[in-house]
């Protein structure tokens, strides 16, 4: 190798370095929640053309559905997901203190899925019940599918929690859990509109 | 009239008419607009919502990369 040959690989100018686009976890749970979301527009498009080949929605004999008290509900979830992204946006600067915020997110939205699940005994007990017509079988399945993904999202955040609580939380992996619960949070107000209304 | 094109008449017959008669597809033959309606709102709603999340996706993609691409600044090395 000549003299001029390695003055000339010395001063190479070294690639800048790089940051990765996206954590591993924030692609893959994104992958997961598009395919959820396509799952549940199916189920919208379903009820959607079920309603309207219906001759009466909702049917004469079957309860109507708690309209008011489940707004509040939704409320509740919402604000659960303004409380996740106040805490998503403190966590660069203040993990420590990110860690309120997000118990708050998690007990709002458990909240949601208790009090769900308190309106469903009741819409048993008043006779509305997945076979009792397709009314109450496309209810049980959307809502039940949405109650079963929030209660995995709810997971994720409690974990999440924890973690943090131990130092050991990455920013990916809170994206990766917030990410699910932004998905619930966000995919209700269209079933709530679709079904409740 | 030959057998041949007797055959291929028959058959060009059958394709125009066979059709017409089947009417498969309850969305385009039902009399009822609220029906006819909705079979097409989500025909289009499933047809757009993942060419969007496809698109919304590739622009944050695109979005982070540039980000990523900008050059990290130096720290000055501590004594």
């Amino acid at each position: 190798m000549t003299p001029a040959a390695t003055i000339s690989i010395d001063h190479r100018p070294e690639p800048a370095p790089r940051q990765q686009v996206l954590p591993n976890g924030v692609m893959g749970m994104l992958l997961f929640v598009f395919t959820e979301a396509m799952v549940f527009a199916g189920m919208i498009a379903a009820h959607t053309i079920a309603r309207a080949g219906a001759t009466e929605w909702p049917p004469f004999d079957q309860p109507r559905l708690p309209v008011a008290i489940t707004m509040v509900n939704t409320a509740a979830l919402l604000l659960s997901g303004l409380v996740l992204l106040w805490a998503h946006r403190l966590w660069p600067r203040s993990p420590a203190d990110a860690r309120r915020p997000l118990l708050w997110a998690t007990l709002l939205g458990s909240f949601f899925v208790a009090a769900q699940g308190r309106e469903w005994v009741a819409l048993i007990g008043e006779g509305l019940t997945i076979t009792s017509s397709t009314y109450g079988g496309f209810f049980y399945l959307i809502v039940g599918t949405h109650a079963l993904h929030a209660v995995a999202a709810i997971l994720g955040l409690v974990w999440a929690w924890r973690r943090a609580g131990t130092g050991r939380l990455t920013a990916g992996q809170f994206s990766t859990a917030a990410i699910f619960w932004y998905f619930v949070v966000l995919v209700w107000p269209a079933l709530y509109l679709r079904v409740y209304l | 009239m030959t057998r041949t094109v007797r055959l291929v008449a028959l058959t060009a017959t059958l394709l125009v008419v066979l059709p017409e008669l089947a009417h498969a597809c309850p969305v385009c033959f039902d009399p009822r607009d609220e029906n006819r309606l909705a079979f097409l709102g989500t025909t289009v709603f499933l047809s757009l919502l993942p060419l969007a999340i496809v698109a919304g996706t590739l622009l944050f993609i695109r979005h982070r990369s540039r980000q990523a691409s900008e050059p990290v600044p130096q720290t000055e090395p501590t004594a």
